[in-house]
């Protein structure tokens, strides 16, 4: 559309009146608010995207090392195992278990875990009497958490004292 | 944008309107005019067109008020007869307005940077030129400031009458519009959506006028290859009485346009000036 012929020998004073200019100053300052909210939203927007990628890609990272090293034999499977059950079968929840086991006048006098294929635990224990060994004893290995329980050197004498080797299993849940 | 205020000079008067400008047509929401005393004004491309200022500025805050005007921009309606007018064909990449000015000049009867020119595109590459002494529309100008107008814009009657009279043309036909203004009748034959010929000449409203003008419109029909005007449309002062004397002759012809709105007689047709309003 062409503009209106405008015959003037003077620049117009002004096109619009005082409420025409006062809209339109409210309009740009609207505008320019909402182009600033925008802005500011679109921001926050991309650092968010920004962030959840970072760990997106932190985690592919993760599982892929993780892959990759079960993949493989030797050593390396074997510290992919042991990170996982490190993860599984933490000292403290294996020594919850044990405590649970325990009958009154037993205790636990050293505690062994070595992570490996699997966990292993070596238990040194100190018994008043014989009889409540005998019953800690069966208690492991009658516990789901615990398998191959084995019984080693023994010293009956007095306060009953006695080593026991036994697996753990981390991953039975 | 458009002014919602039109308020036109001519000899016999000053006269404004208030348009309500929606989606459809435009209407008339408030309509004024007040005479002027022969000679008061006189349309010339000259001498100054304002010879009894007072009277001017008298009648122009009258208009004012009954419309009411306020602070309101108001695009000033110069009438026919100010302005030399040209048709032309304006070569493809090239300013209208400039080349309206390159041709123009040579033939204009005052030094060329006396004139204001500005024209009024007619479809398909032609356009209406118009150029007017600079002192001329100084004199219009300062009637309204004086009389407390604010001025928007300013446009000739015959320029916005044959740009409202060119969005209502007639398909198929050969059609020769008449302005009429008091000093002044513009004719433009128009067909295929473009102006072909466009005439101006000093108006006579002396007995048989009507027989006149409608040779005039055959000239101008002819002009544009035709033998007759498949429609004669007319707006301006006396254009109902000519309507009617062409028609009693068997000559096709109609009033231009029909506004509606308050205190609007004859659908406005004889009212050029509102065309600037309406375009």
């Amino acid at each position: 559309m062409s503009p209106p012929r405008d015959f003037s020998t003077r620049p117009r004073p002004g096109r619009f009146s005082r409420a025409q200019r006062a809209l339109l100053l409210g309009g740009t300052a609207a505008f320019l608010l909402a182009a600033w909210t925008v802005g500011d939203d679109w921001g926050e927007l991309r650092a968010a995207r920004a962030r959840l990628a970072q760990a997106r890609a932190e985690a592919e990272a993760v599982r892929t090392r993780v892959r990759e090293l079960q993949g493989r034999g030797g050593p390396e499977q074997t510290l992919a195992r042991q990170a996982v059950l490190t993860a599984d079968a933490a000292p403290p929840r294996v020594l919850a278990e044990l405590a649970q086991l325990l009958p009154g006048d037993v205790r636990l006098e050293a505690v062994s875990l070595s992570y490996g294929e699997q966990v292993e635990v070596e238990l040194r224990v100190a018994a008043r009497h014989p009889g409540s060994f005998d019953l800690f004893l069966d208690r492991l290995q009658r516990s789901p958490a615990f398998a191959e329980a084995l019984p080693g050197d023994e010293d009956r004498r007095g306060d009953m004292r006695a080593t026991i080797r036994a697996r753990y299993r981390a991953s039975r849940s | 944008m458009r002014s919602r205020y039109v308020v036109a000079f001519d000899a016999s008067g000053v006269a404004g309107a208030a348009l309500a400008r929606g989606l459809g047509a435009p209407r008339v929401r408030a309509l004024a005019h007040v005479g002027l005393a022969p000679g008061a004004l006189w349309p010339s491309p000259f001498e100054a067109n304002v010879r009894r200022p007072e009277e001017v500025k008298d009648a122009l805050r009258e208009v004012a008020r009954a419309l009411p005007l306020g602070d309101a921009g108001v695009c000033l309606v110069l009438p026919d007869g100010v302005a030399r007018l040209v048709d032309l064909d304006v070569p493809a990449d090239t300013s209208a307005a400039a080349f309206a000015r390159y041709r123009m000049a040579p033939a204009l009867p005052y030094p060329p940077e006396e004139a204001v020119i500005d024209v009024l595109p007619l479809g398909r590459g032609r356009v209406l030129a118009a150029a007017v002494r600079r002192s001329v529309l100084e004199g219009y100008e300062a009637a309204a400031a004086e009389a407390g107008l604010a001025q928007d814009r300013v446009d000739l009657a015959p320029l916005g009458a044959l740009a409202a009279l060119g969005r209502r043309e007639p398909a198929g036909l050969l059609t020769v519009d008449l302005v009429l203004g008091d000093a002044a009748v513009s004719l433009a034959a128009r067909a295929g959506g473009t102006v072909r010929v466009f005439r101006n000449r000093r108006r006579d409203r002396s007995a048989g006028e009507g027989r006149r003008l409608r040779a005039e419109a055959e000239r101008t029909a002819a002009l544009a290859g035709e033998a007759a005007a498949g429609c004669i449309r007319v707006v301006g002062a006396g254009a109902l009485a000519l309507v009617r004397e062409l028609q009693a002759a068997g000559v096709p012809a109609e009033a231009g346009w029909r506004v509606q709105g308050e205190g609007v007689a004859a659908g406005g047709a004889e009212l050029a000036w509102l065309g600037s309003a309406m375009a």
